[in-house]
């Protein structure tokens, strides 16, 4: 059975490019990578087929076209196997479902999901409903991970995930910092990490390498394979790949959390 | 934007995959059906089968459910169903409204473990065909084991005519279709009456959805009771889809019911063209066997599903189709059906019954075969 993962955090922290550069990395260890964007906006494979946009799932479903994988399953960087599952615009119809029946969908008529070494389900920001967690509930995820900052903010709604993914049983397999620049950050990061139970993986640090990349329609990994950014990257990617304890998080009181990053 | 679809738009309103979804649960003799969605979902439905003995029950999602969620409300029911009705076999139906939300059914029979099997069908009303409904129920029982991989894929491929059958010359034929109640009974009934009074010679064939044939087969046995009585019962050849080895629990039991009533009241059936569940193809054997040897014959009455016969063999004749369907009026005088009989409201009056029930044309005829 292949690795399965999803990542979460709050909006904007960074959850799909660590995704995507974490999926180039592994897939230049030789792993067979497989990543599924959960995201209506579609963003999650950008940067593993040189910008260009996939059609996604829903757009097909829409169109009514039968649907072989061929048309929704596309070969990016090193072959990793990215698929976007798309959605409605921002305040029309359901996004949820649409990952529901995307997933159905996907399950039946490909592999992707099943014969591969990793697969990474690049989910958005908030979990605004049932839909999105499709994946654990159908069991398609069996590792979870915690992307956050040091900050007050992000460390809130990664503390509020740990609630979700407790609730649905869910174990934690590791928090990574993706960093904005705060003062003492890795500090904070790594004790929240610790009071909950679970471990850092990775501190990233911020690296405006990272952005011009992902303008020119890359991850660091493939554009500056050299820089000290993407050897971050590839020592995440490590750590996701090897066998570690997972336990099921337990969430900090929010007074614990506003003194943890006051330090 | 309006979403494109690959087939052509319908909008009278057409049977529901979730009701659908029911009477298949209940053709697999399931004893509980909770319909995890708001209390109003397929009412009326749910209210019949409970004239079949199965019970019926909802979580009554309400806007807060929609909201946060439904699943302690299943467990909720779910363990009351199991305290009140000491099941055998509990199924779980999803809606429209539970479905979208994204309501897992599996992880409260995980949490509640019953001790008897539990059949989970993950549907809701949207899909464009109804068989859907019923594909899906099935799946769910060939995955708990309760049907053999055989069976399912017979109802398969049978699922699978039906809906054909329903494209070509049903309820899916057409954007639009206008309801109607027919020809008048009587005038219908007085025409069959002067033909067979004066020798014609006629094919009288059941072929009925399920528990439908309790009053369809009224309609044929009125026929083979009124050539009887005219001394031409020769001339009338009886078929029927009631072989009683086919098909899920339910319908073998129906199939031999109805035979036996048919047996009883001294009609003999010729050809046996299928089972109960066989309607979508039980035409063609039906086709088959009056190419084969009675091309010659002047008329034919087809109860149940008379637009699932193919009409190469019978265009000749005159041909009387009762159907329950008033939207199948149109498509069956279209395709040259010259007089077609609607038996309104006919389904519930076959729910909860295990005898042949008078039907309407049926009385008429034998009212009017009086004074012939
Ligand atoms: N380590 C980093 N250094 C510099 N910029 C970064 C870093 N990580 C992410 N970014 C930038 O932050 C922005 C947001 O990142 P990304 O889209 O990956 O976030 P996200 O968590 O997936 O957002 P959403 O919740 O909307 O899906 C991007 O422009 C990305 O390039
Ligand atoms: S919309 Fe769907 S869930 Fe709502 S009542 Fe109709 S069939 Fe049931
Ligand atoms: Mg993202």
């Amino acid at each position: 059975m292949p690795k399965q993962i999803a990542i979460y955090g709050k909006g904007g922290i960074g959850k799909s490019s660590t995704a995507s550069n974490v999926a180039a990395a592994c897939a230049d260890e030789g792993y067979r990578v497989t990543i599924i964007g959960c995201d209506p906006k579609s963003d999650s494979s950008i940067t593993l087929l040189r910008g260009r946009r996939i059609p996604t799932i829903m757009d097909l479903m829409r169109e009514g076209e039968d649907i072989k994988e061929e048309d929704i399953v596309f070969s990016g960087y090193k072959g990793v196997k990215c698929v976007e599952i798309g959605g409605p615009e921002p305040g029309i119809g359901c996004a949820g479902r649409g990952i529901i029946v995307a997933i159905g969908l996907l399950r039946k008529i490909s592999t992707a999901i099943e014969d591969t070494d990793l697969v990474i389900y690049d989910v958005p920001g908030d979990i605004v409903c049932g839909g999105f967690v499709a994946p654990v509930k159908k069991g398609l995820v069996n590792e979870a991970y915690v992307l956050t900052s040091g900050e007050y903010m992000p460390l809130y709604a990664a503390n509020n995930i740990c609630k979700g993914l407790s609730r649905l049983e869910m174990t934690l397999n590791g928090v990574i910092c993706n960093s904005r620049g705060a003062p003492n950050e890795e500090k904070i990061v790594s004790e929240f990490a610790k009071e909950i139970g679970s471990q850092l993986l990775a501190f990233i640090p911020k690296d405006v390498l990272v952005q011009t990349c992902e303008r020119d329609g890359f991850s660091v990994i493939e554009k500056a394979p050299d820089s000290a950014i993407a050897g971050v990257y590839r020592k995440l990617a490590k750590a996701i790949m090897a066998e570690k304890s997972a336990k099921i998080a337990v969430p900090l009181s929010d007074a614990r959390l506003r003194e943890l990053t006051r330090i | 934007m309006p979403v494109k679809q690959k087939e052509p738009l319908i909008m009278h309103p057409r049977p529901s995959s979730i009701v659908a979804a029911l009477y298949t649960l209940r053709d697999l003799d399931t004893d509980v059906v909770i319909l995890h969605g708001p209390p109003g979902c397929s009412f009326k439905h749910a209210r019949l089968l409970e004239e079949d003995g199965m019970r019926v029950v909802t979580t009554s999602l309400d806007e807060s459910g929609f909201v946060f969620g439904g699943h302690d409300a299943l467990v909720e029911v779910l363990e009351k169903v199991i305290k009140r009705f000491n099941p055998k076999r509990i199924g779980i139906v999803g809606t429209c409204a539970s479905m979208i939300i994204g309501e897992e059914l599996h992880e409260a029979v995980m949490d509640v473990q019953p001790d008897v099997p539990v059949i989970e069908v993950e549907v809701h009303a949207g899909y464009r065909d109804n068989t859907k409904g019923v594909i899906i129920a099935l799946e769910s029982a060939l995955a708990s084991g309760i049907i053999s991989e055989t069976e399912f894929e017979r109802q398969k491929s049978l699922l699978k005519e039906a809906t054909m059958v329903e494209k070509r010359h049903g309820a899916a034929s057409k954007e639009y279709l206008e309801p109607s109640r027919g020809d008048l009974k009587y005038k219908v009934a007085e025409r069959l009456i002067e033909l067979i009074k004066n020798g014609k010679k006629g094919i009288n064939i059941l072929n009925a959805k399920k528990e439908t044939a309790f009053m369809f087969a009224d309609i044929n046995l009125a026929v083979a009771q009124v050539a009887e009585k005219m001394g031409k019962s020769s001339n009338i050849i009886n078929m029927a889809n009631l072989d009683e080895k086919l098909g899920l629990p339910k319908n073998r039991r129906n199939a031999r019911e109805v035979k036996d009533d048919l047996e009883k009241a001294g009609m003999r059936i010729h050809h046996v063209i299928g089972g109960l569940d066989e309607y979508p193809i039980a035409g063609i054997t039906a086709s088959q066997i009056i190419g084969e040897k009675y091309t010659d014959f002047d008329f034919a009455v087809i109860t149940g599903v008379p637009h699932a016969l193919p009409m190469d063999n019978l265009k000749d004749m005159e041909l009387f189709s009762i159907t329950n369907g008033p939207r199948q009026v149109v498509p069956l005088k279209e395709m040259g059906h010259k007089h077609v009989v609607v038996e309104i409201d006919l389904h519930p009056k076959t729910l909860g019954v295990n005898h042949i029930v008078e039907s309407e044309f049926g009385a008429t005829l034998r009212e009017l075969a009086k004074d012939a």
